[in-house]
């Protein structure tokens, strides 16, 4: 970190928070609240008078409160820029620290917060993460009895630059503890708090125990645990190292701690999953590995930095495994454990990872972006035509990439287009095209799909980054589903317009699936609403037009759910059998001219029309074809 | 994709009954061992862990002969701590009904009717924890086809709260506890108090 702080081409902006994120890749402006430290970062030399000066005592946060902390104060010693800050909250004004800078002048209480606008290329967010308050977890007695700790206190009690320098001490009476039980999985694997596994603290855990080991070799230390996790290089010789030391491991997760009130020890209850018996053990004092969770602020910053957030709050990468270091915005890198808990060594991997990715940025003039963006066409929007922008594309549009100003027609601003197609379905007007995934395109394939024998078909809408895996990985693992499905891929649920849906029931389709992502997985932020609502309205006006149940189906399939799509897919044929050819036959009849009569502005859309005569003749092809054999 | 392949197995048809549904999420960390109140009174080879494990590998008889499936009595204190949010005691009446069905009989002491002097009334089934209990139309001796209790004993726990309710002192668990056994003890605990005091 102090090398960094020397790196003349870095520069450490300590104490600023990021206000406002606008732009795009290679362009970001960036507001930042450079935060009032009430001293001169151009005078302070770190000296430390102001603190040994200053009277007030406060909680030290970076000590987990277990020290205190002057109002003139840094964070911790290796604080880096080594400057100081008043805190203001707890200042009293007696300007002590102002006779003891002396000479320096480095104090000065005028200071206000400034707010500074950055041009930046790239933005990496290592945010870190936060930690589970187990005090709401009632039977493990956190904050009731003083010596259940958890383990950042132990982190800080073990510490040689620690509150105690190093010595561990009971919190109740000072004393040095001989007993210890340390319990993992506290808040992590519970489906009441977190679900998800909080990976290090296995680790952490059994790290702390050798280290307490290694001190006093007389202690005694028992780990709760479900199961140990030590998959990394190395981690499981570390896990037998801890064994051989003499470290007791405890299979069997803890339902209870009881205190004696005289002597402040603990009863651990827990079954012993190993004997089939409940143990009930005493100790001085016991240490809770609690989950990691996101930062308190986490969804602001997702909002201003506008990326995703997975399933539990983590920030979402653009792919798991192909690219866990990029967000789904150009030019927003991810270190470190705010895109999912992880420990040290893969913090450090994904945070050189992301370096190389955003020097890339930097180094390149231009930069390569999806070639699926959508376009205008002005002389179509409706600020044209009716002299007022509707504004439907700028609320669809994940990414804040559409722009009205005025009584202009949308503009699109092509680098932060990611190509979700959302704007171009919403479209009343038909005034955007998503290139690659035109109207003309989709209509040419859909007809072609739909020219012999409609009724029996199923046409299935299928997202580019789930619903078509899903399918995909139906095909590669042999699951078995109908044969008259025909498959569409657009980028996401986002592009499946109603005029899409309506076409292919007026071309007389026996079945329309509309799949994509799961909410949490969409991979253009909220691109799979824009999708889900559209479909939920399109689902009401079928049903008003009395649709047999189940002819139209909105379905969520993610790229890991083969099974789920061959399953829907079954499901729909089965629907398809249970209606008689004469009924069902009867049923698109009955519908084609409602659907025509919503389609009537559809023949249009530029290029529909060369589209339709296009498709009629492959249509046609097919057909003789077919009729020649 | 369906891997159904037509024979339903003892864990399959745990799962099938309501309760059973989340048999396969327990991760074996013991909480509900170390929660419940019956293995603390001594029953050793009382373990809610095991027979999750019986019933997810199939042991049927094994499960069956297991002291779990039987003195279980639903209060629930494993639920609340459970960290996968298993409904245990649920299995274990899922367990437990599969094995009624089955033929097998429950070793506890559970309760019963004394049809000559039962009105009726429904009291009982109100009352009963364990909806052990529900009215019949039955045929019998010396007073014809009338409307009387009856106790399934598959679900029946002994607790002996029908007892308590019943107004016709017609209900009850023999042998366990009867209503003078219980005035008896009271009254000898309510002599001692006062010796106390």
């Amino acid at each position: 970190m102090v090398d960094a702080a020397r790196q003349p081409k870095i520069d450490v902006r300590a104490f600023t928070e990021v206000e406002k994120v606008e732009g795009f890749v290679g362009n970001f402006k960036v507001t930042l609240r450079e935060k009032a430290k009430y001293v001169r970062a151009d005078r302070c030399n770190g000296c430390g008078a102001c603190t040994l000066a200053c009277p007030v005592e406060v909680p030290n946060y970076f000590d987990m409160n277990l020290a205190p902390r002057k109002a003139a104060y840094v964070p911790m010693s290796q604080s880096v820029p080594l400057i100081y800050s008043i805190d203001m909250e707890n200042c009293i004004h007696c300007y002590k620290c102002v006779d003891a800078c002396g000479a320096l002048e480095a104090i000065d209480f005028s200071q206000e917060d400034k707010l500074v606008e950055e041009d930046i290329g790239a933005i990496i967010v290592a945010t870190g993460f936060s930690h589970f308050d187990p005090s709401v977890m009632d039977e493990y007695g956190y904050a009731r009895y003083p010596n259940v700790i958890t383990a950042m206190e132990m982190e800080r009690l073990n510490n040689s630059a620690g509150p105690t320098n190093g010595d561990l001490i009971r919190p109740s009476d000072n004393e040095t503890p001989k007993t210890l039980a340390f319990i993992n999985c506290v808040g992590s694997r519970d489906k009441r708090y977190n679900p998800s596994c909080s990976n290090f603290c296995c680790m952490y855990s059994i790290k702390n125990a050798v280290l307490l080991k290694q001190m006093n070799p007389d202690v005694d230390i028992t780990i709760y645990y479900i199961d140990i996790r030590t998959p990394s290089k190395g981690y499981e010789e570390f896990y037998n190292r801890a064994r051989e030391m003499g470290i007791h491991f405890s299979q069997g997760r803890p339902s209870l701690i009881t205190e004696d009130p005289e002597t402040h020890n603990l009863v651990v209850h827990a079954e012993d999953v190993g004997l089939g018996l409940v143990t009930e053990k005493e100790y001085d004092m016991v240490m809770l590995s609690q989950a990691a969770i996101p930062q308190p602020d986490q969804n602001h910053m997702s909002s201003v930095l506008n990326v995703a957030q997975s399933p539990g709050g983590w920030f979402m990468e653009y792919h798991p495994k192909l690219r866990p270091m990029d967000s789904p915005t150009d030019g927003i890198f991810f270190a470190g454990a705010c895109q999912g808990p992880k420990d040290i060594p893969s913090s450090v991997a994904q945070g050189s990872a992301a370096a190389a990715r955003a020097s890339r940025i930097l180094h390149s003039e231009e930069w390569e972006i999806e070639p699926t963006v959508a376009v205008v066409w002005p002389d179509r929007c409706s600020a044209t035509t009716k002299g007022r922008a509707c504004g439907l594309c700028v609320k669809a549009c994940p990414y804040g990439a559409v722009k009205i100003e005025g009584d202009k027609a949308a503009e699109i601003i092509t680098a932060k287009c990611h190509g979700c197609g959302g704007c171009v379905a919403e479209c009343p007007e038909d005034a955007i095209t998503q290139l690659h995934y035109t109207d003309a395109q989709i209509l040419s394939q859909m007809r072609a799909l739909l020219a012999d024998k409609p009724e029996e078909k199923i046409l299935a809408f299928r997202c580019h980054w789930c619903s078509y895996g899903g399918a995909d990985l139906a095909g590669t693992s042999h699951f078995e589903y109908t044969a008259n499905e025909r498959g569409m891929k657009v980028m996401c649920s986002a592009r499946m317009d109603s005029d899409f849906i309506y076409e292919a029931f007026r071309l007389g389709a026996g079945g329309v699936l509309y799949s994509g992502c799961h909410p949490q997985d969409c991979h253009y932020i909220t691109g799979q609403l824009v999708g889900a609502k559209r479909a939920s309205r399109l689902k009401k006006v079928f049903d008003r037009m009395d649709m047999t149940e189940g002819r139209f189906r909105i379905e969520w399939i993610s790229a890991a759910e083969g099974d789920k799509y061959a399953r829907v897919l079954n499901e729909m044929q089965d629907v398809l059998d249970n209606i008689s050819p004469d009924d069902l036959h009867e049923e698109i009849e009955r519908l084609k001219p409602e659907m025509s009569k919503r389609l009537k502005n559809f023949p249009g859309v530029p290029g529909v029309e060369e589209a339709m005569v296009y498709s009629d003749k492959l249509v046609q092809a097919i057909t003789s074809q077919l009729e020649a054999k | 994709m369906n891997h159904d392949t037509g024979v339903q197995t003892f864990a399959d048809q745990v799962k099938a009954l309501p309760g059973g549904e989340f048999l396969e999420r327990c991760y074996a960390c013991g909480t509900c061992v170390s929660k419940c109140m019956i293995q603390q009174k001594g029953e050793l080879k009382y373990n809610p862990r095991r027979l999750l494990r019986l019933a997810m590998l199939d042991l049927k008889q094994e499960a069956f002969d297991n002291p779990t499936t039987w003195l279980c009595s639903a209060c629930d204190l494993c639920y609340t701590a459970c960290p996968q949010e298993i409904h245990i005691s649920g299995v274990i009446t899922a367990v437990k009904k599969i094995a009624v069905e089955e033929g097998r009989v429950t070793p506890i002491k559970t309760a019963r009717v004394d049809q000559q002097t039962c009105v009726g009334c429904g009291l009982c089934t109100e009352g009963c924890p364990y909806q052990a209990i529900s009215l019949v139309e039955k045929k019998v001796p010396f007073r014809g086809m009338i409307q009387v209790a009856e106790v399934d004993p598959g679900l029946c726990m002994g607790c002996g709260i029908c007892s308590a309710i019943c107004r016709s002192t017609s209900i009850g668990v023999p042998e366990e506890n009867t209503d003078n056994e219980i005035l008896d003890d009271l009254w000898s605990w309510m002599q001692h108090q006062e010796v106390r005091n």
